[in-house]
């Protein structure tokens, strides 16, 4: 075995006894290489996003304020109350209606259904998750707006929003309950206790957390939503005057106010600053996402290490 | 039946079994179909198929909606006008429209299965393990900025940037490509075809980094062990044993991308410029289905004709994005979405 000229990096293969010759070196520098080339890609894609924060901070935070959240757009001024609580009216109502329904249907799916009905209520369900927003828009506009006879309402955009975010919360409740542990299952129900006592009981703590993120992520999506909502909830730059008249909210004040003339600079201003409040509440149910789904996994390694 | 044998799959009633010597399945009764727990079962056997019945109600409206013979093959011819004064000599043709879909979607998607792919690869093979936690995590987040997000900055940003800077250059250097020659008042405004590709890709990316990271992570550890402790380098593990294993992965993360992509509307509208005509290069101002049926709903309200058309715009949309979509989840079956953030 000759000396390992021209390897000098190569530490491991020396130690290992082997004699790395040209070939190996070239696999090995190749190798090396392409673990430094390929993450680049995360520059193209996280230099955008991180201008994006940037920007958006730099134009809405320092104009933002209290009153800015209290009080409502008045003429080409204000601030930003009547849409703040207008989206959370809306995906309030969405996710009570989303949440239940998918909860229910998830967690059915999961314990109850036949493999193969299982089977088809996903697919139809992630099929749900495909179809575009503006498509459930003009949907929910024949169906809870022209055909009732009735005009644009709070309530017929929180239905069609809940539409929008239900197969997320069903998704996520069918995977919560069918990956909790097969022992605990047959343990319970080998116990002798009904399905129905085995899903409260023992089902239901141990996917909890999970379900939780689930109606955490549906409720981010829900909030950023505006083709659904377009059609449906109208828009009014006041307050909604209850649950049936149009309602004003985050995303639709942004479409509606991007591209004015300059000399409404304020209402411009504004828009930014829902988009700020928008990006800010989607962070924060994201990063509420992810801290619940960390203390699941915690919880889990707790209970059956 | 019965001579094989066979245990009924989990949960279907088992055969009935005949005269036959075979003895009946162990552990299961055949049930009573009259019983308390069958009618129950009957009754509540829709509830799992709750989002699949929106679904299905969402078909149903539009298609009633749906007055396509008031359109013929026309509809998809190039002359899109719907004119108010006098309705009989409007025309409803979404040629332009589809080429416009076709065109961003397309564009978006070649780049955004590029970079993707190229991140879903370093974060399962190259990049150490705290970094690659962070960094999914990080991924994930980016999909939860909502589009209208998108757009405004798109619209605010990224326009006058395109307009002045990188549009003129493209057109300059790359102008002996197809596509790229111009004229520099068609880049006026910086708002088109490429403005539109460029945000549908971010906007894509989450999506289909997550398919693919996910397919990639599936693969059972030891085939990548075993072929790390014969010798191979991580690169020939990825080319010899992961990417084989996880290709059939690669065309359905691009079908659920078209899918997404082609639907998008909000962001788009904000920054392709919205113009009904041919495009000319990829800096020309354009429509897609999506943002036609965004833009023109004011004016739906006052011409029947037009709604009726934009509801067959709906319908084909929904129509590609099912297609798409089911093809595409063949392989990201069931179960495996649950986790895959909030792309789709």
């Amino acid at each position: 075995m000759t000396a390992a000229a021209g390897a000098g990096d190569l530490s491991v293969d020396i130690e290992l006894g082997l004699v790395p010759d040209r070939r190996v070196h070239r696999r090995v520098a190749w190798d090396r290489w392409l673990g430094r080339l390929l993450p680049l890609a995360f520059v193209a894609v996280l230099f955008p996003i991180i201008d994006l924060l940037y920007w958006i901070g730099s134009e809405a935070l320092p104009t933002l304020s209290w009153t800015t959240l209290t009080t409502n757009p008045v003429g080409f001024g204000g601030g930003l109350y009547a849409p703040l609580t207008g989206t959370v009216y809306l995906v309030g109502i969405a996710t009570a209606i989303a949440g239940t329904l998918g909860i229910v249907a998830g967690a059915y799916t999961a314990e109850f259904a036949s493999p193969r009905a299982a089977l088809i209520g996903r697919l139809l369900a992630n099929l749900l998750t495909g179809t575009p927003a503006i498509v459930v828009g003009y949907f929910g506009y024949f169906a809870l707006v022209l055909y009732t006879h009735s005009t644009f309402t709070l309530w017929a955009g929180a239905i069609t929003l809940s539409i929008f975010m239900l197969p997320y919360v069903y998704r996520v409740t069918d995977a919560a309950f069918g990956s909790v542990p097969p022992s605990q299952r047959e343990a319970s129900l080998g116990a002798g206790s009904t399905r129905g006592q085995y899903l409260r009981r023992v089902a239901l703590p141990i996917a909890f957390p999970q379900v939780l993120s689930g109606l955490f992520l549906a409720m981010a999506i829900g909030a950023g939503e505006t083709a659904p909502l377009l059609f449906t909830a109208g828009w009014s730059i006041t307050p909604a005057q209850g649950l049936s008249s149009p309602t004003s909210y985050l995303s639709g004040f942004i479409w509606n106010y991007f591209d004015q003339p300059s000399n409404l600079g304020h209402l411009v201003i504004l828009s930014f600053q829902a988009a700020f409040l928008l990006i800010v509440g989607v962070l924060v149910l994201n990063v509420a996402v992810q801290l619940v789904a960390e203390r699941y996994r915690r919880r889990l390694r707790g209970f059956f290490a | 039946m019965e001579d094989q044998g066979t245990r009924p799959a989990l949960g279907e009633e088992p055969p009935v079994v005949g005269s036959g010597n075979a003895p009946a399945p162990p552990g299961r009764v055949p049930p009573n179909p009259f019983s308390r727990r069958s009618i129950l079962r009957a009754l509540t056997s829709p509830v799992g198929w709750i989002p699949g019945i929106f679904l299905a109600s969402i078909v149903v409206v539009l298609m009633l909606s749906s007055h396509f013979q008031n359109f013929g093959l026309g509809f998809f011819g190039p002359v899109w006008n719907p004119n108010p004064t006098d309705p009989s000599v409007a025309t409803y043709g979404i040629l332009y429209f589809v080429i416009g879909s076709a065109l961003t979607a397309g564009f978006a998607l070649v780049l955004a299965m590029l970079l993707s792919l190229a991140i879903a690869i370093s974060l399962v093979v190259f990049l150490p393990s705290p970094a690659s936690r962070i960094l999914t995590s990080l991924t994930d987040l980016l999909a939860g900025i909502p589009s209208v997000v998108y757009g405004i900055w798109g619209y605010v940003i990224l326009a006058p940037y395109f307009s002045k800077q990188l549009d003129p250059a493209l057109s300059h250097y790359l102008g002996w490509l197809p596509g790229f020659a111009a004229s520099p008042t068609e880049y006026a405004g910086g708002t088109g075809l490429l403005l539109a590709i460029f945000i549908l890709t971010i906007m894509v990316v989450p999506l289909t980094t997550a398919l693919l990271r996910e397919s990639l992570r599936a693969i059972p550890r030891e085939q990548v062990e075993s072929g790390l402790a014969l010798g191979a380098t991580r690169w020939e593990v990825l080319r010899r044993v992961q990417l084989p294993w996880a290709r059939r992965s690669i065309p359905s993360a691009v079908l659920l991308g078209f899918g997404r992509a082609v639907g998008e509307t909000v962001a788009v509208f904000m920054v392709i410029g919205n113009e009904v005509k041919l495009p000319t290069s990829l800096f020309s101002g354009s429509s897609t289905m999506a943002t036609l049926l965004v833009g023109q709903f004011d004016s739906a309200f006052e011409y029947p004709d037009l709604l009726h058309a934009l509801v067959e715009v709906a319908l084909l949309l929904l129509a590609i994005s099912l297609v798409v979509n089911l093809l595409g989840l063949r392989y990201f079956g069931s179960g495996r979405m649950a986790h895959v953030g909030a792309g789709a």
